[in-house]
């Protein structure tokens, strides 16, 4: 089976003006990101703000042309294709899903919209598959006819995910889809992804700072630090055994229902640089506890070790 | 005497019969004690937290049989009293430090303004220890600091100076409401820690207002989870969070994904937190509650301190039977 989604070195660099006397700077938002992604898979993206997780979104839903590489979705390249036909591949989530509803409709005839963009079914059709996804995401028939402000913010997003899946995409993108929900309200929307992609067979990227979100949802996983990938691999394996000491430092910091007494929290000092300066060599070196002098000339190329790619120059040591 | 006395506080918005934002709420918290309230939105959680401090304007309304701080009758205090009092002894941090910061003011002249205020330190003496303040927060050159103006700073750094300016006049508590929440995991990792530093170096008692079980988990000793405005289960932690007694709390906590619950369906709890307009009769989870029975419907449970009954509901999870 071929990969729903082939990325091939994906970059998107910025141009930031500095204002009138000085020079226009770059940003390097995603710099030389490759992966594949199967169908029924979910790979999770996480990283910190200003990582390159949302420009990663916005390149993959083609909101936005990468600068160089290439993306390749159900096979085709999206450089130069018709995207009119792509755009019903790939769907997207948000996060706040009072901003991507409109107010003004009625949630029945924003799902059947892209629909009648899309397909040449008729307008009973179109009502049929409406309500047959309100049911699949755990809504009634009933709500057809209301509009978003009679909904609580869970029951928003299930329509936004609707909204999302009933044109059957290949790919889902979903940029931090749980994090201003509750925490039940958001159990309940990660069981809906979970329903939904067994049976529909979606790949998901699935978009989140919170790593014990991720690890529920996630097949592989991709952490990024300033815009490039620190590691990448099957999820579980990188949660058991994290080799990047990024990785490592993300995971000790994410608070846990039932710390251990006295753990050593591996704690990172300091915070990510300006990504208008980024540093030299590895751009993790400046915060890095195990940092020498390789580290801060020679940027660690991404590399296999222990069945999943690591950039970092001691990543043997982890092991 | 504890240092902070609450007991019965309610807050009301709109006409007399509507349902209160919080709901007959009883706290007790020591000096140097370290209690997190634990809620999802609309627990009142917040609500609790600013009558406190007499921060409900109208037409939000306030009422307690006791709302007593380090001796103080907070609902007795006149304006000029309160000023005195918040800021001094009694301090909080907010999630967003940006809106606690003043926009057109240095953070040094700021620190100097606590210091003035408070402490009655001028000149060259507030400047000293205006610097030494950033100094306990860990900010890095600390000294060139004092000349930056907030939107200079990174969300993490903000919030460091948000909380030397709370801890500036040394308070016997501090609220933090949801401080870390707009952050990342790396910098919240950072902050709780500094927090929970100052807090022990410091003996200062510290109220931990969180969405966040784990950490909570990780912070406090003493837990009061809310719900639709009622404190539900109060107690001791980890204990409470290994054996929860009410089933909310328990559904809270299934709900979180962990280690372990990989791609498997979590347990949650179905529907939504009542709205004022749908407030069941009896308990306020009834509707939500998979151990409901007849009386949940009928009655309100209480929720006793006092006894063993540390949850308010009829029919408690892990009671063991002596």
């Amino acid at each position: 089976m071929s990969p729903v989604l082939i990325a091939r070195e994906l970059t998107r660099h910025y141009r930031v003006s500095r204002g009138l006397f000085r020079p226009a700077a770059t940003v390097q938002a995603l710099n030389g990101l490759s992966f594949a992604l199967e169908a029924g898979e979910t790979l999770a993206v996480v990283g910190e703000s200003g990582c390159g997780k949302s420009t990663l979104a916005r390149a993959l839903t083609l909101i936005e042309a990468p600068t160089a590489g290439s993306l390749q979705i159900a096979g085709q390249d999206t450089a130069g294709a018709d995207h009119r036909q792509l755009r019903r591949d790939v769907q997207m989530v948000f996060q706040n899903p009072y901003a991507s509803l409109n107010p003004r409709r009625r949630i029945g005839d924003q799902l059947a919209e892209p629909l009648a963009i899309n397909t040449a079914l008729s307008g009973a059709e179109r009502r049929a598959r409406v309500l047959a996804m309100l049911e699949q995401v755990g809504l009634r028939a009933e709500h057809y006819a209301r509009y978003p402000h009679m909904f609580s913010g869970g029951q928003r997003q299930r329509i936004a995910i609707a909204r999302a899946m009933i044109l059957r995409p290949k790919l889902l993108v979903a940029d931090e889809p749980t994090s201003a929900l509750d925490v039940s309200v958001q159990a309940q929307v990660l069981n809906l992804f979970l329903e939904l992609q067994q049976q529909f067979g979606t790949a998901y990227v699935f978009i989140s700072h919170n790593l014990a979100v991720v690890r529920h949802v996630a097949d592989r996983l991709l952490v990024m630090y300033l815009g490039r990938p620190m590691e990448l691999g099957p999820a579980e394996r990188i949660y058991r055994k994290p080799l990047h000491p990024y990785t490592q430092a993300l995971l000790a910091a994410t608070p846990s229902l039932h710390p251990e007494p006295g753990r050593q929290r591996v704690r990172l000092a300091g915070e990510p640089p300006n990504p208008l300066e980024p540093p030299a060599g590895c751009v993790f070196h400046p915060r890095c506890p195990y940092a020498t002098e390789r580290c801060r000339g020679e940027v660690p190329a991404l590399r296999e070790v222990d069945g999943r790619e690591v950039a970092c120059h001691y990543a043997e040591r982890f092991v | 005497m504890s240092l902070l006395e609450i007991d019965n506080l309610s807050v009301r918005y709109g006409p007399a019969d509507a349902p209160p934002v919080v709901d007959g709420l009883d706290l007790r918290l020591e000096t140097g004690e370290v209690l997190a309230i634990v809620g999802e939105s609309g627990s009142g959680k917040s609500q609790a937290m600013l009558a406190l401090l007499g921060l409900v304007d109208p037409p939000g309304r306030v009422a307690a049989d006791r709302l007593h701080f380090a001796g103080h009758d907070l609902l007795a205090l006149g304006e000029r009293q309160r000023r005195r009092l918040l800021g001094k002894e009694l301090a909080m941090v907010f999630q967003d430090p940006l809106a606690a910061l003043d926009p057109s003011y240095r953070v040094g002249f700021q620190l100097e303004e606590v210091l003035r205020q408070h402490l009655g330190l001028r000149g060259a003496a507030a400047r000293r220890r205006a610097l030494d303040l950033l100094e306990q927060v860990e900010i890095p050159a600390a000294a060139s600091r004092l000349d930056a103006y907030p939107h200079q700073l990174s969300g993490g750094m903000a919030q460091r100076v948000a909380i030397a300016l709370a801890i500036a006049a040394e308070p016997r508590l501090l609220i933090a409401d949801e401080p870390t929440t707009a952050l990342d995991v790396t910098i919240q990792a950072q902050i709780l820690e500094l927090l929970l530093n100052l807090q022990r170096e410091r003996g200062m008692a510290l109220l931990l207002i969180s969405h966040d079980l784990a950490v909570v988990a990780e912070c406090a000793r003493r837990v009061c989870v809310m719900y639709a405005g009622q404190a539900v289960e109060v107690g001791a932690l980890p204990g409470l969070f290994d054996a929860p007694a009410h089933p909310y709390t328990e559904a809270l906590l299934a709900a979180l994904p962990e280690a372990g619950t990989a791609r498997r369906p979590l347990r949650g709890l179905p529907g939504s937190v009542p709205g004022r307009h749908d407030r069941p009769a009896g308990c306020l989870l009834a509707p939500r509650c998979a151990y409901v029975q007849d009386d949940c419907r009928a009655r309100r449970p209480p929720l006793d301190a006092k006894r063993q009954s540390r949850a308010r509901c009829f029919h408690p999870r892990n009671q063991e039977t002596p």
